[in-house]
């Protein structure tokens, strides 16, 4: 039986800098799942989660945590950059990203992070 | 683009949702089908507080799991990602996010899951 969903999500496939990319951001109570691929998987998983504590200008630091994947910097400072604005602008939820990524250049992460708010369900 | 994903090419992520009157509770099911994997969510209410993922492997007959998310010792999401990707074959992630962990009832969310991927093959 096809129901209403109980949870909203949003789709978008769009050339990236040349690579054909896709982006699903679904909206929980409690967090946010964004999927961001360039391999159409899920690839790397990190958990980006917001202290309640804060850093000194009062915006709340991220923790990013690899859950599954490969666990290098890069991966901790594309994962903050693409969706430190979604936990943010989502009351500070954490964000599940979902991340399989060609280009992983500043330039390509800003164009990313751009497709990702197209997709806003928070 | 932004609507539910239809019936897109075969490369593409398709979503897509269904329900289930299951005993007295009613169960939503959320469905991401990617390149080769499945996304699964399963809940009363919206939240998405587990998460596990399972696949096949060549050395041993039952799907490698691990819980990737949520309490480690709750084995609700990596049993249920196990069987699907034992009937699949395919890496199957499921975050399970009921209360009830009865085995009979699990048997009744998989036996949910499995006749929606008889209905709707293109969607899994």
């Amino acid at each position: 039986m096809e129901a209403s969903p109980i949870v909203t999500s949003k789709q978008r496939e769009e050339v990236v800098h040349g690579v054909p990319t896709e982006v699903v951001c679904t909206a929980f109570s409690n967090s946010v799942l964004v999927v961001v691929t360039q391999y159409g998987k899920m690839g790397t998983i990190v958990y980006v989660d917001p202290n309640t504590i804060g850093d000194n200008v009062g915006r709340p630091s991220l923790t990013t945590k690899v859950l599954l994947g490969k666990d290098e910097p890069l991966v901790h400072v594309c994962a903050k950059n693409l969706v430190a604005f979604v936990s943010q602008e989502a009351g500070n939820k954490p964000v599940l990203l979902a991340m399989a990524l060609k280009d992983k250049t500043m330039e390509g992460i800003q164009a990313l992070r751009e497709v990702i708010r197209s997709c806003q369900v928070w | 683009m932004e609507e539910e994903g239809g019936g897109g090419a075969a490369g593409s992520i398709a979503l897509h949702d269904f329900s289930g009157q299951l005993g007295e509770q009613r169960v939503h099911f959320h469905a991401m089908r990617l390149r080769d994997s499945l996304f699964l969510w399963v809940g009363a209410a919206p939240a998405l507080a587990s998460l596990a993922v399972a696949m096949c492997s060549p050395r041993d007959s039952i799907p490698v799991a691990a819980s990737l998310l949520g309490d480690p010792s709750d084995t609700a999401s990596s049993c249920l990602a196990q069987r699907l990707a034992s009937k699949t074959k395919k890496q199957i992630f499921v975050s399970y996010n009921l209360q009830n962990t009865d085995s009979n009832f699990t048997l009744l969310i998989e036996n949910r899951i499995k006749e929606e991927m008889t209905a709707f093959p293109d969607k899994f």
